[in-house]
């Protein structure tokens, strides 16, 4: 491995996610000002730049950047299903990491509201196919059947972790879902049932929004930090699908379990931490089982003894080792391209010790992963310099 | 009227009676579905095969919307939706037939033709195919 310059996160900004969004050139500008803002530097200064988007035209991205500059900037759209805003900051940290510029910026934005109708219809061309019959929704509901069957979880388990996103959220400005009281596991399990056994309210929001984040070498971070904690990339990591006995190839497949685990396990190794060292963690929580199967496959509990940390409380903010602080894809939202920079957006700022009612006290190590369909793994562990 | 695939590639109709073709592999003794261009272990050559119509289920659950690529949610109607264990160790997703309380994992399940759009002027019947619960 050749010498690799260390990344910092200089700069975060988001629109908030939301169920009826402006127009995706509006919201990708206030996301981008707001982390070119936060930084403290201009669009002049950044040296690369990659747009991460699923919805839209190839050309919306670099158009959309031309409300910031016309400075000469490559510009790299990037497309990973759920992980494309993960994919899109991973790409940004490399073009640091490599010397290929001193600060890379990563957007992501898309409004599911308005491309699912039409993207889906044309996947199925003239008719359905039969890799296009089964949901992801399907999928994900299976893994929690089985878990059930396998470890004797209760669909009240299940509720009490979105339950926990919902309220996660509720202090979360840039959140789709903020409910105005306390939302219990009982909402939860009243709600329609979307695929047994997982509700609308389990499900992940769907909606529109845009987020933004920027890196730069070690010798720009020091330069602009201006007394804030600095945040440094102590591993970045991807990874593709491996087999695995059951093992399956067709239909909606975000998987296999695996694949979190070995990402997991890359990421602790480059970053020199385990799970004891992670202070709060972001996850691909489209449904709850997600984050339940999370808990275990990174190492914060044995096979099967996940549902104690929920009972525990323990994923909650103030709990051992708080999840999706800021409500996570099920009410943060989960627009996708833009999801994955919103984890690094709350995740920044916890690290900072800027989140609020929602800070994690003496956050250090944020770990951070996302899935993409298909399927990939992509995980960062941001982690803050200097004391607490 | 006559059964026909709505999707080469993926199985073929003996009578009435579906047969998914999937791949053996010679260097792992892994047999994949659907059909691999080569093993995807060893990236050694691969055997077209026909895979057993019968298995176990491994999981399920019941999706309450349309089944075929609609996201339109439905008032109550849905389509249920499984993981079946193949002998030959191979693990399928598939629509399956039933409802709400039918399934349990780790019963048994057979092959059968899921009809989804006919061709009257052809005389065919294009179909996906399910696995459907054997009450023995």
């Amino acid at each position: 491995m050749t010498t690799q310059n260390d990344v910092y996160v200089i700069g975060v900004g988001m629109h908030p996610f939301m169920r009826d969004a402006p127009s995706l050139r509006d919201m990708y500008f206030t996301a981008a000002s707001a982390a070119l803002k936060d930084a403290g530097i201009r669009f002049q200064d950044i040296g690369y730049l990659y747009n991460g988007y699923i919805g839209g035209t190839f050309l919306e991205g670099i158009t959309f950047a031309k409300d910031l500059g016309l400075t000469n900037v490559p510009i790299v759209h990037v497309e990973n299903a759920s992980a494309t805003g993960s994919c899109a900051f991973r790409e940004a940290v490399n073009a640091v990491r490599g010397g290929h510029c001193e600060a890379a910026m990563a957007v992501g934005f898309d409004d599911m509201m308005k491309f699912s109708r039409s993207r889906a219809m044309a996947q199925m061309g003239d008719g359905p196919k039969i890799d296009s019959t089964i949901l992801p929704a399907a999928f994900f509901a299976m893994w929690a059947v089985r878990r059930m069957h396998d470890h004797g979880t209760s669909v009240e388990t299940y509720a009490k972790i979105a339950a926990k996103n919902w309220n996660h959220a509720r202090h979360n400005p840039m959140a789709q879902r903020q409910a105005a009281q306390e939302v219990t596991a009982a909402e939860i399990l009243a709600a329609p049932e979307v695929s047994y056994p997982h509700t609308t309210k389990m499900a992940c929001a769907a909606g529109g929004g845009a987020a933004a984040a920027i890196v730069a070498t070690k010798e720009v971070a020091e330069r602009l930090a201006g007394g804030r904690p600095m945040v440094r990339v102590a591993a970045s990591q991807m990874k593709s699908e491996h087999y695995t006995p059951g093992h399956v190839f067709l239909g909606a497949v975000i998987g296999p379990e695996d694949l979190t685990r070995v990402t997991t396990e890359a990421v602790y190794q480059e970053a020199g931490v385990g799970p004891t060292d992670v202070d709060l963690v972001h996850v691909h929580d489209a449904f709850p089982i997600e984050e339940l199967m999370y808990t275990e496959l990174m190492g914060f509990a044995e096979p099967g003894e996940g549902d104690r940390l929920v009972a525990n409380g323990d994923t909650s903010i103030g709990g051992r080792i708080p999840f999706s602080t800021d409500g996570g894809l099920t009410a943060r939202g989960h627009p996708g391209g833009p999801t994955g920079l919103a984890q690094i957006w709350d995740s920044v700022q916890q690290l900072r010790g800027e989140s609020g009612v929602r800070q994690v006290k003496g956050a250090r190590n944020a770990l951070v992963h996302m899935m993409g369909a298909g399927s990939i793994c992509v995980m960062h562990l941001l982690q803050r310099d200097g004391d607490i | 009227m006559t059964p026909q695939p709505i999707e080469d590639g993926y199985f073929v109709i003996k009578g009435e009676q579906p047969v998914l073709l999937g791949s053996y592999s010679p260097s792992t003794g892994n047999t994949y579905y659907p059909q691999r261009k080569l093993c995807p272990v060893t990236s050694e050559p691969v055997e077209t095969v026909e895979l057993p119509t019968e298995g176990e289920l491994y999981s399920w659950t019941y999706v309450r919307m349309k089944m075929i690529g609609s996201t339109e949610s439905t008032e109550g109607g849905g389509h249920g939706v499984g993981q079946i264990d193949l002998p030959c160790g191979t693990r399928v997703q598939s629509i399956i037939q039933g409802d709400m309380g039918d399934w349990t994992i780790g019963m048994k399940m057979r092959l059968a033709l899921l009809p989804l759009k006919t061709d009257r002027d052809k005389n065919l019947s294009y179909c996906s195919y399910c696995f459907v619960p054997v009450n023995d």
